[in-house]
């Protein structure tokens, strides 16, 4: 008991002013919006898909990106809650991304169906998952990062989450950036290795984000 | 019921201002909250200091995520269940490192106990002969089931040196037993 009342007056003495961390809300904000400005620099700097007009009035293609955007924002978001030891008291919206997520599934899936006679497969394969991989870093850097800065008691997941987060910016870019219908390839070489990517968060997570 | 709460918020907001009387009543409070929560938890009550101690630092150290607006308890009951959690992590997986010690101690034991002339008292003797420090780690750890950071605590030592010396009381003792 003697120990906790001289912890309790040691801490007490070191009570500066503290400026409490920005709103989840406020921080999601941050993050979404650094991603989308390096995504369109990005774009910029390597350029459009030649096909874009023809490409946005196709459903299942407009459906696919809105539906990876959904992601990427409610990721961006679940990870600023995540930050907070107690999820900022919103639980449910921490474990938002489920719904993107399915929604995400359900739309592949159906543009899958829908690809009949099959796109021609383009001639490269895991080049797209190296070019995702190599995009995402830097937003990876800048959320763990930023991640670190709070206390997360869900760091697993908060590490998972963010970097399916900064994966999501660049499947983003690389749909918006090469010339490419075959859902058979994106499928296997843009979003299959997603899945290993949100393994490997959990690994990141607790090595970056424990404290 | 609802006036300790607000009391709660208002000390966490006039301490994150750098009122250090309102952050010492705030800790306080916060350690009298706390202290049944862990003590229906864990068994001993040097473990439930020693983790109230953990949790009031990690509530110093994440003080700047709580923004005053929400209710103070579930933010450190947050904390204090994922500190919890960790400890108990820890602890049994020490518990699960202590198994492997039993199981070189069984190694120094015969296969047919029963038709072995080495018995627990003999083991005891040899136990006692060693020296006073080893043998007091191994009766602590084997005959008490104290954990070796228990034990560390106890003795004042640190977890790695009560582990080197129970390593090297092993090794004595399968010397002797073996001859």
């Amino acid at each position: 008991m003697n120990d906790i009342e001289q912890l309790i007056a040691g801490l007490s003495k070191e009570a500066q002013p503290v400026r409490p961390a920005p709103h989840p809300y406020k921080l999601s904000l941050q993050w979404t919006g650094a991603a989308t400005l390096y995504l369109i620099v990005t774009l910029a700097l390597t350029g459009l898909r030649p096909d874009w007009r023809e490409s946005f009035v196709e459903p299942w293609f407009v459906a696919e990106i809105v539906t990876l955007f959904a992601l990427f924002i409610v990721t961006a978001l679940s990870a600023a809650l995540l930050a907070f030891p107690d999820l900022h008291q919103k639980r449910l919206l921490a474990f938002a991304p489920v719904v993107p997520a399915v929604l995400f599934l359900a739309v592949i899936f159906l543009a899958w169906r829908a690809d009949t006679p099959p796109a021609p497969l383009p001639e490269h394969s895991i080049e797209c998952t190296c070019s995702i991989l190599l995009t995402m870093l830097l937003p990876t850097a800048w959320t763990f990062y930023s991640l670190r800065r709070y206390a997360s008691t869900h760091y697993r997941l908060a590490g998972s989450i963010a970097l399916l987060c900064a994966f999501s910016v660049g499947a983003l870019w690389l749909r918006l950036h090469e010339v490419n219908d075959s859902i058979a390839h994106v499928v296997e070489w843009h979003y299959l290795p997603m899945l290993g990517v949100g393994l490997l968060g959990l690994w990141l997570g607790r090595l970056l984000l424990k404290w | 019921m609802s006036g300790q709460n607000d009391n709660l918020e208002d000390l966490m907001r006039r301490s994150l201002a750098g009122d250090q009387r309102a952050y010492a009543d705030l800790l306080r409070e916060t350690a009298r909250l706390l202290r049944p929560f862990l003590s229906r938890r864990l068994r001993f009550s040097n473990e439930v200091d020693d983790l109230l101690q953990e949790i009031l630092l990690s509530i110093h150290k994440a003080r700047h995520t709580y923004d005053g607006q929400r209710p103070y308890k579930p933010w450190a009951y947050a904390i204090a269940r994922f500190r919890l959690l960790d400890h108990l992590r820890t602890h049994y997986a020490d518990q699960l490192r202590h198994a492997e010690d039993y199981d070189e101690l069984e190694e120094i034991l015969p296969d047919d106990v029963t038709e072995s002339e080495i018995s627990y008292e003999s083991i005891s003797a040899e136990v006692e002969k060693l020296p006073a420090k080893q043998a007091t780690i191994l009766r602590l750890m084997h005959h008490d089931g104290y954990t070796a950071k228990e034990v560390a605590a106890q003795m004042g030592m640190n977890e790695s040196a009560v582990k080197v010396a129970a390593h090297r009381a092993y090794k004595i003792l399968r010397e002797r037993l073996e001859r």
